[in-house]
């Protein structure tokens, strides 16, 4: 009995640890524009960096293409969110999000 | 950019002026002077441009360097955080020459003196660790413990001390466990699961000069214990810095099929199931101080772990420890601890041999919860005292000088059977005093030498079962070490 409390216990908890993001679906519509196969970029993923190298990215403004007339700054951040959960390093890697 | 400008203005004026008076019919005469001094300036101009032509390219060139450094600092950055697993080393080679004075023999019945002038025995381990994710860490030591030459096993070899007491060169698993933070948690909330830190907690650490290595105080706990155990992080609402609560559950005793891999047998042995809760903090105004206020409860104490027949009773442990670091810039550390256990059998006993008689026949004796019928309640306790002085020699990279002091009563037991104190010192019922010369050698090497006296007043030590008898053996150990650790 005190076993079977104790699973329970943990179970609630494991559950309510899990959560996921809704950046998803922004980073496959704007990036997924030219980074896909075919595209006019190479194609990425979440999991091709570590979070903070993602991180450190953004910050030092090295994408080579000027992409603020089509990316809000807001939306900037539900990105680098997502890729940051979902980066290389992160429990819930993103390989093939945009298919390779 | 002006530069660029000019040039071209002022060559754009050579070129135009010849045409346009060559246009309306008239003729430039100039000087030669004049126009080789205009032809050279020309000529400079014409290296200008082609020099800073030169400068963009390569400023081109250093701009894509730059980005493919980046990228490979990407992938470099990248590949070195997801290597996660670092491992670490200890090598420990010690000798000991040890004395027991006045030990009954239990086949002749007679006091006689047992001794091994020197007495080696060699530790490995290796650490590993990983940051697995933000909130996720990885620890794990495998170890290698073995006396020289030794080819036989150790009788009470059991699942508390597997990677703690000498066996063969085989590798034992001494710890596997993760940290997870859980991250949505009201509470500060923390999750350790698997073989636990539960082996050379505090004081210990001043003696084996290194940092804490288990969250249980050793008087109370010293073994290697699977569980899981559930830390909650009080600091910001007791306001006590380094306060939590942990929660932990395991077993002393898993009854199973050995010939079924792992299903439990049903031969109506109950489990033994350890409950224990502790409360620690850091003292106010005493910074690197710790307090621990210990509970530990164990249902259905059986027999032997080695072949159980029988649950024998309860037990409920308490402890406090408190201990503080370099006191007042002193150079002192300083540690007490007292520990109390109180049994409830449950009136079951077992026959369990203690020897042979000198024809050869086991004597079978019997055996309860501390006590031979099972028919009382028990209580012991006990108390652990001691200091350590680092001595402000920096020539001699700061030795240590440490003393130690420990008394356990008549029925004083504590789950220390994987004590790294080769003679488990603190499960003594009786008197121990322990010296210590820590002499570190560098960052990585350090030699400690000891002399230890245990004077035994009962029987037992260690143990949870049996009726303790008066004895008078005595112990002692003078030891050299020299330890490795990277």
């Amino acid at each position: 009995m005190k076993s079977i409390v104790i699973l329970s216990l943990l179970f609630v908890l494991v559950a309510g640890s899990v959560s996921w993001s809704a950046g998803r679906d922004l980073f496959v519509a704007k990036c997924g524009e030219c980074h896909k196969k075919g595209g006019s970029a190479v194609v990425i993923n979440p999991a091709d960096k570590a979070a903070v190298v993602w991180k450190k990215y953004f910050k030092r403004r090295r994408h080579p293409v000027d992409f603020s007339s089509s990316i809000s700054d807001g939306q900037l951040e539900e990105i680098l969110k997502y890729l940051e959960e979902h980066a290389a390093d992160s429990d819930q890697p993103a390989e093939a999000v945009i298919p390779k | 950019m002006k530069v660029r400008i000019k040039i071209f203005l002022l060559s754009a004026f050579f070129l135009m002026v010849p045409g346009m008076l060559q246009a309306s019919g008239q003729t430039v005469t100039l000087p030669v002077e004049d126009y080789r001094a205009i032809l050279q300036r020309l000529d400079a101009l014409q290296q200008r441009v082609d020099r800073l032509e030169k400068e963009k390219v390569e400023t081109r060139k250093l701009s894509k360097d730059i980005d493919e450094i980046y990228d490979t600092l990407d992938k470099v950055e990248t590949k070195t955080i997801e290597d996660k697993l670092n491992i670490g080393a200890e090598l420990r080679t010690r000798m000991d020459n040890f004395k027991v004075r006045d030990h009954r023999n239990m086949i002749t019945g007679k006091e006689e003196d047992l001794s091994n002038d020197n007495f080696w025995s060699n530790r490995f381990r290796l650490n590993l660790s990983a940051k697995v994710i933000k909130g996720l860490d990885f620890h794990g030591r495998l170890t290698v413990y073995k006396n020289w030459a030794d080819s036989d096993r150790y009788v009470m070899y059991s699942d508390p001390n597997r990677a703690h007491v000498p066996d063969d060169t085989t590798l034992k698993l001494d710890r596997a466990y993760i940290d997870w933070v859980l991250p949505h948690s009201p509470v500060p909330v923390a999750l350790t699961i698997g073989r636990h830190p539960s082996t050379e907690g505090p004081p210990l650490e001043f003696k084996e000069n290194r940092k804490r290595q288990s969250t249980y105080p050793a008087l109370l706990f010293d073994g290697e214990a699977d569980g899981i155990v559930m830390t909650f992080g009080l600091e910001r609402y007791l306001g006590l810095k380094n306060s939590g609560l942990r929660l932990a559950y395991g077993k002393g005793y898993q009854s199973d099929d050995d010939k079924d891999i792992y299903l439990d047998e049903r031969g109506g042995i109950d489990d033994l199931d350890v409950f224990a809760a502790f409360f620690e903090t850091e003292l106010p105004r005493i910074p690197g101080s710790l307090l621990v206020l210990s509970y530990v409860r164990g249902d259905n104490f059986v027999d032997t772990p080695l072949g159980a027949t029988r649950n024998l009773g309860d037990m409920d442990l308490f402890g406090i420890h408190v201990q503080a670091t370099n006191v007042v810039d002193s150079g002192l550390d300083l540690f007490l601890s007292w520990g109390l256990n109180n049994s409830h059998p449950n009136g079951k006993f077992a026959y369990m041999s203690v020897g042979k008689d000198p024809s050869g026949q086991a004597i079978n004796a019997p055996m309860g919860l501390l006590s031979s019928d099972g028919e009382h309640d028990r209580t012991g306790w006990a108390i652990y005292a001691g200091l350590r002085y680092t001595l402000p020699m920096a020539l001699l990279n700061n030795p240590k000088l440490g003393f130690e002091f420990n008394h356990g009563s008549k029925y004083w037991f504590s789950f220390t059977q994987g004590s790294t104190e080769i003679f488990n010192k603190l499960a003594s019922r009786g008197d121990v005093y322990d010296f210590y010369y820590i002499q570190p050698v560098n960052r990585y090497l350090f030699l400690r030498t000891g002399y230890t006296w245990i004077d035994y007043d009962y029987s037992g030590s260690g143990w949870h079962i049996g009726q303790p008898f008066r004895i008078d053996d005595k112990f002692s150990d003078f030891y050299v070490l020299i330890d490795c650790r990277f």
